[in-house]
C-alpha cells in the first residue's frame, strides 16, 4: 500500500481507538450520552402523539438518532481538537508525520462508535415505545445517511481548523452556531413545509443536515413515488456539497496551519 | 565557528518577531548554529531568552522572520513534510496524553502518528520502557501515573518513533533527582548507541554539564558563547569568589563590584533564615578575587566568610552576561 494512505489509515484508526476507549473508560459519560437523548426524543414523540400527528411520531425518533450522529461529526470534533490543543496534544499532531484529517476522521468515528449505542438504544425504545409507522427504501437511505455524514464531516473538519490559529474565539463561534443550526436543520420537524418561510427554508438549506434529515424522512417514512425523486435530487445536492465542503476543509486546514506556524498560535493554550 | 562532520542540525541568521498589540518582541535575533550527528547540544539560558522558540521552529511548529534552519538537510520552513518524519519533540512541562488509556495505549498511538506498524511499536516501547524504568507503570491508566511515570513517558513517546533529531524542551523540570538523573541516563545512551542527534533547551546548568557535548548559552535570543562545558568553564580562568555578607545589603550597594577591574560580572542571592547574603563574583585572577574582598570590606559592608568556588556554566553566564539567570528574568 501507497506510504502515504498507510500512515493516513493507520493515524485514524489509533485516533479512533483512542476516542473509544476514552469514552467507555468513564462510565458516567455512558449513562449521560446513552441515556439522554432518549429524554428528548420521548418528550418530541409524545408532543406528536399528543396532538395527534401519530404519523409523524418516526420523525421525533428519527431526529434523536441523528442527533448523536451530528453532535459528534461535527461538534465534538471541532471541541475534542480543541481540547487536544489545550493539552498539549497539537504540537505532536503537527511535529508529526501524520495528515490532520486523518486525526480528524479518527476522532469522529471513534465519536460514532461511542455514540452508536446511543442511537440504537433510541431505535429500539422508540420503536417499541411508540410503534411509528415506516416504509424504508434501506439502500437510499443508507445512501443518504452516509452522504450527510460526509458533508457533516467536512463542516465539522473546516470548524476545527479554525483552532489552528484561534483559541476561545473559536470555542465560543462554534457554541454560538449550535442551537440556531440544531433549530434550522429541523432534526425533530420538517423544515420543508408550509409553515416555514421560504427565506428560512432556503437558509436552512445550507446546513448539509437540513438536506439529509429531509431525504431520511422521505426515505423512510413517506416513499411516495414523488418522493423518490425528490429524494434522488437532494442526495445530488448533498453530494456536491459533501465534495465542496472536502475541498474548503482541506483547503482551509493547509491555510490555518500555515498561518498558526506564521502567528505562533499553534502552541498557544488558553484555558 | 565549531564545524561537526556530520551536521544534523543547522542554523542561519535566525531571527523571529512577536507583534502584540501594543509592542514587537525580538525572541530570537540572529542566531546561527550546527549540532552533529548523535551529539547532546545544550541551549543554555534564562526563562525568555529564546531557547523555547528555537526549538518551535527547529521542530515544525513556528516559522522563522527570517535566516534559515535545517534539520537533516531539509529546510524547516519550506519542506516541513521531509522534516517531520525524522524527528520528535517533547517539553517537560507537558506531560500530555488520554487520562483513560494506559500509558502502553498512549505510546502506541503516537506511534501510529508515524505509521509504525503495531508489533513493531510495542516492542520499542517495551524495549524504551525497560530502559527508563517504565515497565511496571505501562498498563496502568496515564491519570493513575505520578509525575515522575508520566513525564518518562512523554520521554519515551519521543524516542518510540525512531527519530534522527530529538528536541526537548525542559525534559527534567519538576522532577525529583532520582527521576531526573535516570532520564540523563537514558538520552545519552540514545544518543550514544543509536547516534541520535539531541537538541536539550534547558535553564539547568547541572544538566547541560552532566550530559551535553556541546552548549549554546542564549540570552535575550542571542547566542553568547558556543563549545564544550568543559572549553567554557575553562575560558574563565580563576575559580570565583564566594561572600558571604551579613546584613544582605541593598543591591545598589553590591554595585561596587562591577567596578573593581577584572571582575566579569556577579549574582546574589539571599538566605533568610540566615539573614545572609551570598555573592559570587566572577573574577578574572586571584588578585581580582582579593580587590573585590578588600573593596567589600572598605565599603563597610561585613564579609562573614568567603572562598573560591569550582567554576560552574553559571559563572559562565554571569561572565557573558554580567547577572546572574534569576537576576536576567527578573529585568524582562
Amino acid at each position: 500500500m501507497n506510504l502515504r494512505a498507510n500512515l493516513w489509515l493507520k493515524t485514524a484508526y489509533a485516533r479512533a481507538w483512542v476516542r473509544t476507549m476514552s469514552m467507555y473508560g468513564e462510565p458516567l459519560w455512558v449513562i449521560v450520552t446513552v441515556g439522554f437523548p432518549l429524554f428528548s426524543m420521548m418528550g418530541m414523540s409524545l408532543l406528536y402523539s399528543s396532538a395527534g400527528a401519530t404519523a409523524r411520531i418516526g420523525f421525533a425518533i428519527l431526529g434523536g438518532i441523528m442527533l448523536s450522529f451530528w453532535g459528534n461529526v461535527l461538534w465534538s470534533m471541532a471541541s475534542q481538537f480543541n481540547w487536544d490543543k489545550q493539552a498539549g496534544l497539537f504540537e505532536i499532531y503537527i511535529t508529526s508525520p501524520a495528515p490532520i484529517s486523518a486525526i480528524l476522521v479518527g476522532m469522529s468515528l471513534g465519536g460514532i462508535l461511542g455514540t452508536a449505542p446511543s442511537a440504537v438504544m433510541v431505535a429500539v425504545v422508540g420503536w417499541f415505545v411508540f410503534h411509528p409507522p415506516i416504509n424504508p427504501a434501506w439502500p437510499t437511505a443508507i445512501a443518504t445517511f452516509v452522504i450527510t455524514l460526509a458533508s457533516l464531516y467536512a463542516l465539522g473538519m473546516t470548524l476545527s481548523s479554525l483552532y489552528l490559529v484561534y483559541g476561545r474565539e473559536a470555542e465560543s463561534f462554534n457554541e454560538a452556531l449550535q442551537e440556531p443550526v440544531q433549530l434550522l436543520s429541523g432534526v425533530y420537524f420538517p423544515v420543508y413545509s408550509p409553515v416555514i418561510p421560504l427565506a428560512v427554508q432556503a437558509v436552512a438549506s445550507v446546513i448539509p443536515l437540513t438536506i439529509g434529515m429531509d431525504a431520511l424522512r422521505r426515505t423512510l417514512f413517506l416513499n411516495n413515488p414523488a418522493d423518490v425523486n425528490l429524494v434522488y435530487t437532494e442526495l445530488l445536492v448533498l453530494g456536491i456539497m459533501a465534495a465542496i465542503l472536502l475541498v474548503v476543509s482541506s483547503k482551509s486546514l493547509k491555510a490555518l496551519e500555515e498561518r498558526g506556524r506564521r502567528v505562533g498560535s499553534i502552541a498557544v493554550r488558553m484555558r | 565557528m565549531h564545524r561537526p562532520n556530520r551536521v544534523s542540525v543547522e542554523v542561519q541568521d535566525l531571527h523571529r518577531e512577536f507583534e502584540t498589540k501594543h509592542k514587537k518582541v525580538t525572541a530570537l535575533d540572529g542566531i546561527s548554529l550546527q549540532v552533529g550527528e548523535g551529539e547532546i547540544f545544550g541551549v543554555l539560558g534564562p526563562n525568555g531568552a529564546g531557547k523555547t522558540t528555537m526549538i518551535r521552529i527547529l521542530s515544525t511548529l513556528l516559522l522563522p522572520s527570517s535566516g534559515q534552519a535545517k534539520v537533516m538537510g531539509y529546510d524547516v520552513a519550506k519542506e516541513p513534510e521531509k522534516v517531520r518524519p525524522l524527528i520528535s519533540m517533547a517539553s517537560g512541562a507537558e506531560r500530555a496524553g488520554y487520562d483513560y488509556i494506559t500509558a502502553r495505549g498512549n505510546l502506541w498511538f503516537f506511534s501510529q502518528l508515524y505509521g509504525i506498524k503495531s508489533d513493531e511499536a510495542q516492542r520499542r516501547i517495551n524495549e524504551l520502557s525497560k530502559q527508563i524504568g517504565l515497565e511496571d507503570n505501562l498498563d496502568k491508566k496515564f491519570y493513575a501515573l505520578s509525575t515522575g511515570f508520566r513525564q518518562r513517558a512523554t520521554i519515551i513517546r519521543a524516542f518510540v518513533n525512531d527519530p534522527k533529531v530529538v528536541f526537548l524542551d525542559e525534559p527534567t523540570i519538576g522532577l525529583d533527582v532520582m527521576t531526573a538523573l535516570r532520564i540523563r541516563e537514558f538520552l545519552v545512551n540514545q544518543a550514544k548507541e543509536h547516534g541520535r542527534t539531541i537538541l536539550l533547551a534547558t535553564h539547568n546548568m547541572a544538566e547541560v554539564d552532566a550530559i551535553c557535548n556541546r552548549v549554546a548559552i542564549i540570552d535575550k535570543g542571542k547566542i553568547l558563547a558556543c563549545d564544550t562545558p568543559l572549553a567554557l568553564k575553562k575560558s574563565l580562568g580563576a575559580p570565583a569568589l564566594v561572600m558571604e555578607i551579613s546584613p544582605p545589603p541593598a543591591a545598589d550597594n553590591l554595585a561596587l563590584l562591577s567596578k573593581v577591574e577584572g571582575v566579569k560580572g556577579y549574582t546574589s542571592s539571599i538566605d533568610e533564615e540566615r539573614s545572609i547574603s551570598r555573592v559570587q563574583v566572577v573574577v578574572e585572577s586571584d588578585d581580582t578575587a582579593q580587590m573585590v574582598l578588600d573593596t567589600t570590606r572598605k565599603s563597610g559592608l561585613t564579609v562573614l566568610s568567603s572562598w573560591r568556588q569550582q567554576t560552574s556554566l553559571e559563572e559562565v553566564f554571569v561572565a557573558l552576561v554580567g547577572r546572574g539567570f534569576r537576576e536576567r528574568e527578573h529585568e524582562s
